[in-house]
């Protein structure tokens, strides 16, 4: 072309088409996995909605640096809290991380309909689905592992026993799985069918916060009056229970307010694994239902 | 119900359908539906219901027919849908964009979705948004964004991994009448430059008419014409007549007409001729007839040609199948 040589001419090279590489679904699902767990800690969105994760993420991980300073200037010989009951005890910031951030994942393709988008391309949406569900679990075991993996340090700075430690923290990283696909589960479904904010945040919270707290006061209640196996069995209900109940039954170093053991750990784990695969069922059968629509 | 292919022999399709249908309890969607789409703009013509969306939607897997079979790029809806979802790009009716996101990341986003790799992504989506109009605005969260931007938006997110094939279920739909114009000069483009087949809804007729090389019309879910375009528009064998003057001037024609043996009745400021009886037939006579006769009663001719079909006419013709 002769006017190639005039400067700050934008040429219109036409329509280009790909011949490149195109990935498999494999790939496709991976990439999805990556933008969701990303998109929890609001990274690679806007600078506002990296400030609520990455506040709860915050002062989860402070009372860890705080009981790891502790332990190293007082050369304590063992950690005030168990791995396992630290998490425990932050429950309400892991709850309140999952209540607020499940909506990013399970809401808003459906609310905005994009999600038409989605299932028109090579995923399926029981693929789409579990994707998610996944990338919200690692999420969650993240935010849960961060300030155990503090304590951890902490104590191999204070030169606790090794072998104690490690066995300890390996625990609470299979409890903490598994109550990260349980809450993940749960607050993923509920944010799924209340597809305004709002409602999915406060339907998680009930069903984390407000439900455990229910439990609690009904196994405490139940303890005081004798009633060892109706305290046990109110701890079926809720997947915090779960958690220490199990946690308590594999001497992870939470403490009940009935010990766990025999058949009732056999039936917590049930339980919660049932739970865990019902969530998921559910979530894929909501995207499937909402793919054909 | 008879297959009608137009003129596309020699390449082979891109879409075949064989007695498609698509019951929801006693709604018939889709009836019954045989029908080949070809390359270039293929146009789906139907009002609101008539099946347009629910066919789009079967083609891509995403709905599951009650019955008959359908091949989209010659891959199987059954059993091979991912593999058509890989080739294919879809534009869905209603508002699919996040408000939050803004166009540039969301289309790199889908392509991504569709296979490309990060960098390859980036690259067409810009690529993609510079062909259908977004320059700046593709910087903003698509929330502040007007119906025509949006429109381009969700189109630059089918194209964004190069598909052999769009389905556009209503582009122009709440546009204002330049927007719709560009929007279908783009449809006409992705066609034909880009080299991309496409099936393009619409419930106006009229738009189609302009950028379709091919157009099916459904009607309640039944297939009611698919033909190429031109074919809809051929000569009907009537003639228009406009001479200079009124309506005084134009009913002295048509009566004089008349008299000579034409069936004339009055459209517009024209007088429409009916196709000229047999001993007119023979070519010219009929516009010999009308010249002589202007020139009797000392009026003006104008205009003096043949009037062509419009789409709309395949309703009135082609009364409703039940």
């Amino acid at each position: 072309m002769s006017d190639m040589s005039r400067p700050g001419v934008i040429h219109d090279l036409g329509y280009r088409h790909y011949d490149g590489l195109r990935e498999g679904t494999p790939a496709i699902a991976r990439t999805l996995f990556v933008t969701g767990l990303r998109h929890v800690y609001g990274l690679g969105r806007s600078g506002k909605s990296k400030v609520m994760p990455f506040l709860l993420l915050a002062m989860s991980v402070l009372p860890a640096l705080i009981v790891v300073g502790v332990v190293v200037l007082t050369g304590l010989d063992s950690l005030p809290v168990s791995y396992a009951d630290y998490t425990n005890q932050t429950q309400l910031l892991v709850s309140l991380f999952a209540a607020a951030q499940a909506p990013v994942l399970f809401s808003r393709d459906l609310r905005h309909r994009s999600i038409v988008l989605y299932l028109a391309r090579p995923l399926s949406a029981p693929v789409f689905a579990v994707m998610r569900w996944l990338s919200l679990t690692v999420a969650l075991w993240l935010f849960m592992a961060v300030p155990t993996l503090m304590l951890f340090i902490g104590a191999m700075l204070s030169g606790l026993d090794k072998s104690d430690q490690v066995t300890q923290l390996l625990k609470a990283v299979v409890l903490q799985t598994l109550l990260a696909l349980l809450i993940a589960g749960i607050t993923g479904l509920i944010s799924s069918v209340s597809l305004r904010r709002g409602f999915a945040v406060v339907g998680s919270v009930m069903a984390l916060i407000v439900l455990t707290g229910v439990v609690t006061a009904v196994q405490a209640i139940a303890a005081e009056q004798d009633a060892d196996s109706a305290s046990t069995t109110a701890g079926l209900f809720s997947p915090w229970s779960l958690y220490s109940g199990l946690a308590n039954a594999w001497d992870a170093g939470i403490d009940t307010f009935v010990p766990v053991d025999g058949a009732w750990a056999v039936a917590y784990a049930l339980v919660a694994l049932l739970l865990a695969a019902a969530c998921l069922l559910a979530l894929v059968a909501r995207f499937r239902k909402v793919g054909s629509r | 119900m008879a297959v009608v292919t137009g003129e596309r022999t020699g390449q082979a399709p891109v879409i075949t359908t064989a007695g498609l249908t698509k019951h929801y309890g006693s709604v018939h969607a889709l009836t019954d539906l045989t029908v080949d789409v070809g390359e270039g703009v293929t146009g789906l013509v139907g009002a609101n219901g008539a099946g347009k969306s629910t066919l789009i939607k079967i083609l891509l897997g995403l709905l599951e027919p009650t019955g008959g079979h359908a091949r989209v790029l010659g891959h199987d809806i059954e059993h091979e849908s991912q593999e058509i979802r890989r080739l294919v790009g879809y534009m869905p009716e209603h508002d699919c964009l996040p408000p939050d996101v803004s166009a540039s990341d969301f289309v790199v986003h889908m392509a991504r979705m569709s296979g490309l790799g990060a960098s390859a992504a980036r690259e067409r989506s810009a690529d993609v948004l510079r062909h259908v109009g977004l320059d700046e605005e593709r910087y903003r969260p698509m929330g502040g964004y007007s119906t025509g931007m949006k429109q381009r938006a969700k189109l630059a997110q089918a194209l964004a991994h190069d598909p052999r094939l769009v389905f556009l279920d209503e582009p122009t739909n709440g546009l204002d009448p330049a927007a719709r114009n560009d929007m279908l000069r783009l449809v006409e483009r992705i066609g034909s430059d880009f080299g991309i087949a496409v099936l393009v809804t619409s419930h106006l007729l009229g738009e189609l008419e302009q950028v379709s090389d091919h157009v099916i019309v459904l009607d309640g879910g039944h297939l009611l014409r698919s033909s190429a375009t031109g074919d809809f528009l051929q000569r009907t064998g009537s003639l228009l007549v406009e001479v200079v003057g009124t309506e005084t001037e134009r009913d002295r024609l048509g009566e004089a007409l008349a008299q000579r043996g034409l069936v004339c009745r009055p459209r517009g400021a024209m007088v429409a001729i009916d196709p000229p009886p047999s001993e007119l037939a023979q070519e010219g006579a009929a516009h010999d007839l009308i010249r002589d006769v202007a020139a009797e009663l000392g009026l003006g001719l104008m205009r003096l040609q043949p009037d062509r079909g419009h789409l709309e006419d395949v309703f009135l013709d082609g009364a409703p199948r039940v």
